[in-house]
């Protein structure tokens, strides 16, 4: 990802005329824009004194789109005319988006470009236009606060974004006329945030728990170097989560049988100020009467709060287990906590208990993402001497090959540095087979039905040869940006082939993450898949070759009694395999290997006599000695 | 572009000895400088050639990095270098008494969905495995620098075997943490 480019040499500001530069959290419900000043970072407020901007823009007006407080406001209003959320949509394709689009009952169009774009009153928006509007917002807040011309800022984006889905968020800016220095993934800009820079060693784990998706990531910094070293996470897990255990809990309490939509919404925003309260004080009475007639309050304590949310909090910890794990490590220096959720005392103490820590709060979690954003922001225009940071940066899901029986060979697991090479050397499958379909899949699911299909290319003129005898060396690259290449080449011949693909073009950092937990959840489905794909292939491969076999000497060295027999197990065998059912596919795979015993005795003898024509006994001898 | 010799091996390329015992810092700081001056990000506005060396250099350090970060493809490489191939390294025999741990270890594992606190009896096994690993490490050591290869070998199979084992629990945990 070409997040690291430097700043042009040379463009150093005179002394004491400072350059004014912003960072710009682009968020999926919230947006941000912080500046330095006097050597402080701080976020900018607008007219009213908001600091966060919802990520919501309203196309029905005719005076022209309306952005924010005032746009969300309009939403059950005009539910096809306001774009909520566009973060989900931006750089991703039509089909990708259709799912999304769905749940959230936007009307979409076919663009040129196959990307996706909404229908709106004011005709089609594309998610990049939406972001634009926010991000026009933002810039203006800033001139009228700082008093004259931004001379670029530094947009923050997830740590998983692919290139698309970057490229996209540098096309909004460009388009809002806003010059972007830099994209930064989140994490690093949080960690920057805490003068975990330049001077700063170490290795410090940011913890991002936000109101729909909880995301950790583990860096280590090294004399301006940021190393990723792992991310994982859970796209279902955030602070909404929170407030809809309270809701249930309401719901029990008080024996409330249902809600009507409308109620349910009041209810969860309820449920979140009680949440939010519950962080200073020790209990909160719920009026629920106000909302369900005749309902009457809930006074929910927060031992209670945190007995509801514990289990929830529990599985961010099982995420920071597996990702220092991947990491390779015990522990870490320091904890960044990004995301309003972490405000809860609870999500504090657990995670100071897990890492032995006290998590790093000082900075608004809100807002320490465009605040470490505008630090960076603030270098690369010159303002400040510190050099240049350098991103090693991951690859988040694993790369592989389809094997035979539609399993995934892993070549480059997730979380591997980038660039990377790998080779791996596979074989032929079939007698005289002279080409191989390469079949390149992204995830960390077993069956090549469960993951992602990334490119597909065969290698052909491969000369034909026994089946295993081919040596064919595959080698996956990945490059700085995340482009993958990926060459086939069969080695005693030297027939190669190759093809380039983006390894997540078109995935949102909510599909990788949901494909990762699905890889989790399904681990046992994946067994119990895995075991029919393998016995069905050894099923395959014995009727393969059984049928080839017959084909050449089933005339000379079976009886038509003997002939029908075989094929009869060998129907029951194919039709088990058109099944599910292992223990059959096992039984009859067995019997037929066992039926076809002596006609295999038989080809070996002829075989034998046929080779030993015309040879002397000595010259066996030889041959065998040799 | 500085011109480096990647003909050599991993621990020339970072200047460390070749043994088993590395300085975990040490290696990290030269990995890192390496990529500072070989980073493709370093290059972004040099020439496509040289652009794709840089992809290479820094694709080899990361690979050479990755290969002696990890104890276990730290040793196998060793071995490696020794001169013995893969083939040789899996043939070890075991000892009885290991695959039998092994086997009980693996038990343990898998009757954790019937218990009522798997995590903490997961994370003791997690321990013990762990334990056991750094107990084979020490036992590949000792061989290797008496020049041992097969026992060296042998405790590197023992090693493969409780790596997996972690994996298995690994999988475990995921499928608790949907429960």
């Amino acid at each position: 990802m070409a997040l690291m480019q430097i700043a042009e040499p040379g463009q150093s500001p005179l002394p004491h005329q400072a350059k004014l530069a912003v960072g710009i959290d682009l968020g999926t419900t919230n947006s941000l824009v912080a500046t330095v000043r006097g050597g402080r970072a701080d976020v900018l407020a607008d007219a009213q004194g908001a600091v966060m901007l919802p990520s919501v823009v309203n196309y029905s007006a005719e005076e022209g789109p309306v952005v924010g407080a005032a746009a969300l406001a309009m939403a059950s209003a005009h539910p096809e005319d306001t774009l909520v959320s566009v973060k989900r949509f931006m750089g991703r394709g039509r089909a990708d988006a259709q799912n999304d689009a769905q749940r959230s009952r936007y009307r979409l169009a076919d663009s040129e470009s196959g990307m996706v774009s909404f229908v709106t009153s004011a005709g089609e928006v594309s998610p990049v236009q939406a972001s634009a509007e926010i991000i026009s917002v933002l810039g203006e807040r800033a001139r009228e606060s700082l008093g004259g011309e931004i001379e670029g800022a530094v947009i923050t984006v997830p740590a998983y974004f692919d290139e698309a889905q970057r490229q996209a968020t540098k096309d909004a800016a460009t388009l809002a006329g806003m010059p972007v220095l830099r994209l930064l993934n989140e994490p690093t800009a949080a960690a920057v945030a805490y003068g975990l820079d330049a001077g700063e060693e170490g290795v410090i784990a940011v913890y991002d728990l936000g109101g729909g998706t909880f995301d950790i990531s583990i860096l280590r910094l090294h004399r301006g170097v940021f190393e990723v070293l792992a991310t994982g996470g859970d796209t279902a897990l955030g602070g909404d989560d929170f407030d809809a255990a309270i809701v249930s809990w309401v719901l029990q309490e008080l024996d409330i049988p249902s809600l009507e939509p409308g109620q349910h919404r009041a209810l969860h925003s309820l449920a979140r100020s009680a949440k939010e309260q519950l962080s200073d004080r020790s209990s909160v009475t719920l009026a629920v009467e106000d909302i369900v007639p005749g309902a009457g309050q809930a006074t929910l304590s927060r031992e209670l709060f945190e007995e509801l949310v514990h289990p929830l909090v529990k599985r961010t910890l099982r995420a920071c287990r597996r990702c220092l794990r991947d990491a390779q490590l015990e522990g870490v220096g320091d904890v960044v906590m990004v995301g309003g959720s972490t405000r809860v005392p609870l999500v504090r103490e657990a995670v100071a208990e897990f890492f032995r820590r006290q998590p790093l709060t000082d900075i608004d979690p809100d807002e320490v993402v465009a605040i470490g954003a505008a630090i960076q922001a603030d270098i690369l225009v010159g303002n400040r001497p510190e050099g240049d940071l350098l991103l090693l940066d991951v690859i988040p899901l694993s790369l592989g090959l389809e094997t035979m029986g539609g399993l995934v060979e892993k070549i480059v697991p997730r979380n591997t540095t980038i660039p990377v090479a790998r080779a791996q050397e596979f074989t032929t499958f079939k007698d005289g087979q002279t080409a191989l379909a390469v079949h390149i899949v992204q995830g960390e699911r077993e069956l090549v039905a469960d993951s992602r299909s990334l490119a597909r290319f065969e290698l052909r003129g491969i000369p034909p040869m026994v089946a295993g005898a081919a040596r064919i060396r595959v080698v996956f690259e990945v490059d700085a940006d995340g482009l993958l290449h990926v060459a086939a080449r069969e080695e005693t011949t030297g027939a190669q082939s190759s093809v380039t693909v983006k390894p997540s073009f078109g995935l949102s950092d909510e599909q990788i993450t949901d494909m990762l937990q699905a890889s989790f959840s399904h681990a046992e489905d994946d067994k119990q898949a895995r075991q029919v794909a393998e016995r069905r292939l050894d099923a395959r491969q014995l009727l393969e070759g059984l049928e080839s076999a017959l084909g050449e000497d089933a005339a000379e060295l079976l009886s038509e009694a003997e002939c029908e027999a075989l094929h009869e197990k060998m129907r029951e065998l194919y039709a088990a395999t058109e099944g599910e059912d292992v223990e059959l596919m096992r039984r009859l795979t067995d019997a037929l290997g066992r039926a076809s015993e002596a006609f295999a005795a038989r080809r070996m003898d002829k075989s034998i006599k046929q080779a030993l024509a015309g040879v002397s006994l000595q010259e066996l001898d030889e041959e065998i000695n040799e | 572009m500085p011109t480096r010799n990647f003909s050599q091996n991993y621990f020339q390329l970072f200047d460390i000895p070749a043994q088993f015992e590395i300085d975990a810092t040490l290696l990290g700081q030269r990995y890192r400088q390496l990529q500072q001056e070989l980073h493709p990000d370093r290059f972004a506005a040099a020439a496509a050639h040289e652009q794709r060396l840089a992809v290479q250099y820094s694709a080899f350090v990361n690979e050479a990095y990755a290969t002696l970060r990890a104890p276990l493809k730290r040793a196998l490489y060793l071995l490696e270098l020794g001169g013995m191939t893969q083939e040789e390294i899996a043939r070890q025999q075991l000892d009885g008494g290991f695959l039998i741990e092994q086997m009980e270890l693996r038990e343990k594992l898998e009757s954790l969905h019937d218990l009522v606190d798997p995590d903490t009896v997961l994370e003791h096994l997690v321990a013990e495995i762990s334990g056991d690993i750094k107990v084979h490490q020490a036992e590949f050591e000792t061989a290797y620098q008496a020049s041992e290869l097969p026992a060296a070998a042998s405790a590197c199979v023992k090693m493969q075997y409780l790596e997996k084992l972690l994996q298995e629990a690994e999988q475990i945990e995921s499928e608790l943490m949907e429960r």
